[in-house]
């Protein structure tokens, strides 16, 4: 596997004060699953957020790749990254 | 000096802090705080400067802990809130009890999937309790309809007191080291053993610190017309211990209902305690017309407390945590309800007012002096 592509998370606004503001935060992953674990070590704080203890993505999270949500893609989790994409962490629509 | 009366109220959309002179003429009110995210669970920590602490339990980005330092003006995560190890394979739902421990800073923490964390700097760092979150009963409690909660924690000194819904009452007589099933006497209606050893679904437990051997429990009533395997079982819901909850036994003849959620006793009678019946079926008080029921001789007989409180078409219901009562010479009781209405009934529960009629619904009511 060749050197990782290049993208950027983007940071949801309630979770910018655990990345020290930051709007969005580029790092270097072949997939989602590698991106978030590149999370845990170097935003271990914006990463509690976004999974729990057991590594899984928090239930009323969604994360897009792009436009596609990582649920409905085949490889889940698992899918491949290409040099500049977008990486974007959302809470799912509720009310109440 | 203690002087003022600080009352926490937990809601479905934040924390509010409201505070008044002895007197209870006039509450101000605070917040909330955490914003839009529900607090399960709150404690006014009287050791030393006061602090008071909120669980913001967010379903988007999981549970906090907030502390005030400053009276509630103001709330701040601690550093971090428990959580599993990595390896354990649960995820921490919810906070449901937060109880200060020895010295200034311990604390312990009751969480969904029922399980106890405890905390030795005010919060900031959490460790799991395994004598009772690795139990060998743990991973056969199930969930109720708020889900697999531990809502109580009593210590006094080594012996410490559990309520889990629905896994029962455990008692650990060394410290929080170990614990043991301790539920003779306590009914369970949604199995065909109606007294399990384990795995009924207790709303919550109460005690006085002068007569530590004394317990009362709010058990999930209700079941008195049962009739699938194991028949009926009047009753149930309202218990009593006089053996530091070794054994229980039924003190709910009299009352309209045995079910219900919170239990509350009196400040300075440990024979004083109050509940407030509920219709098992709508969750709301019977008849549509709201009363907190109280005992002076240890739940031998009860009497309605309903002055000043609507007399029908009232259908709200008051979750286990949101009833308390404050420790002046002459308490008052508080409780929220889920239509978001905080009610202080003074002169022990004989003349009740409604504080605030238009809060969000309220999970959660922790009135101290400070």
């Amino acid at each position: 596997m060749g050197l990782a592509p290049t993208i950027t998370i983007h940071v949801p606004g309630p979770l910018r004060a655990y990345c020290a503001g930051a709007a969005q935060i580029s790092i270097s992953a072949h997939t989602v699953r590698a991106a978030l674990e590149d999370l845990e070590r170097s935003q271990a704080a914006f990463y509690r957020n976004v999974c729990d203890e057991t590594g899984t993505v928090r239930r009323h999270l969604n994360v897009f790749v792009n436009s596609d949500n990582v649920r409905d893609l085949d490889d889940g989790i698992d899918t491949t990254l290409m040099p500049g994409d977008v990486v974007t962490i959302l809470p799912a629509v509720s009310g109440g | 000096m203690a002087d003022r009366i600080i009352l926490t109220i937990g809601t479905k959309k934040g924390v509010f802090v409201a505070e008044a002179a002895k007197a209870r003429r006039s509450f101000s009110l605070h917040g909330p705080f955490g914003l839009g995210i529900p607090v399960y669970s709150t404690l006014i920590d009287t050791r030393g400067t006061p602090r008071l602490y909120a669980s913001s339990c967010n379903p988007f980005f999981g549970m906090k802990v907030l502390r005030s330092t400053d009276m509630g003006k103001s709330f701040k995560e601690t550093k971090s809130a428990p959580a599993f190890p990595k390896d354990d394979g649960r995820a921490l739902a919810n906070i449901w009890s937060l109880e200060a421990g020895g010295g200034k800073k311990e604390l312990w923490c009751g969480v969904e999937p029922a399980s106890l964390f405890r905390s030795r700097d005010g919060g900031d760092s959490w460790d799991l309790v395994p004598g009772i979150s690795n139990h060998e009963h743990a991973r056969k409690w199930h969930p109720g309809n708020g889900g697999l909660c531990m809502h109580t924690i009593i210590r006094d000194g080594n012996r410490m007191h559990l309520g889990i819904s629905t896994g029962g009452h455990y008692l650990s007589e060394d410290g929080g080291e170990t614990f043991r099933a301790s539920n003779q006497g306590v009914g369970a209606g949604f199995a065909p053993d109606p007294y399990p050893e384990f795995g009924q679904c207790v709303h919550k437990i109460a005690w006085h610190d002068d007569a530590p051997g004394r317990l009362y429990m709010q058990n999930h009533g209700g079941w008195s017309d049962w009739t699938g395997p194991g028949g009926p079982r009047p009753d149930i819901g309202v218990l009593r211990s006089d053996d530091y909850g070794h054994s229980w036994r039924s003190i709910a003849k009299g009352l309209p209902s045995d079910f219900g959620f919170p239990i509350v006793v009196h400040p300075h009678d440990a024979d004083t305690v109050y509940v407030m019946p509920l219709d098992p079926m709508t969750r709301s008080c019977p008849g549509g017309a709201p009363a907190v029921w109280r005992s002076e001789n240890g739940g031998n007989s009860w009497s309605r407390l309903a002055h000043g409180l609507p007399k029908k078409q009232s259908y709200f219901t008051v979750q286990r945590d949101a009833m308390d009562i404050d420790r002046l010479k002459t308490p008052a009781l508080y409780f929220g309800t889920t239509t978001g209405h905080l009610w202080i009934g003074k002169e022990g529960g004989e003349q009740w007012n409604c504080l605030f009629d238009s809060l969000p619904p309220i999970h959660n009511i922790k009135v101290a002096v400070v």
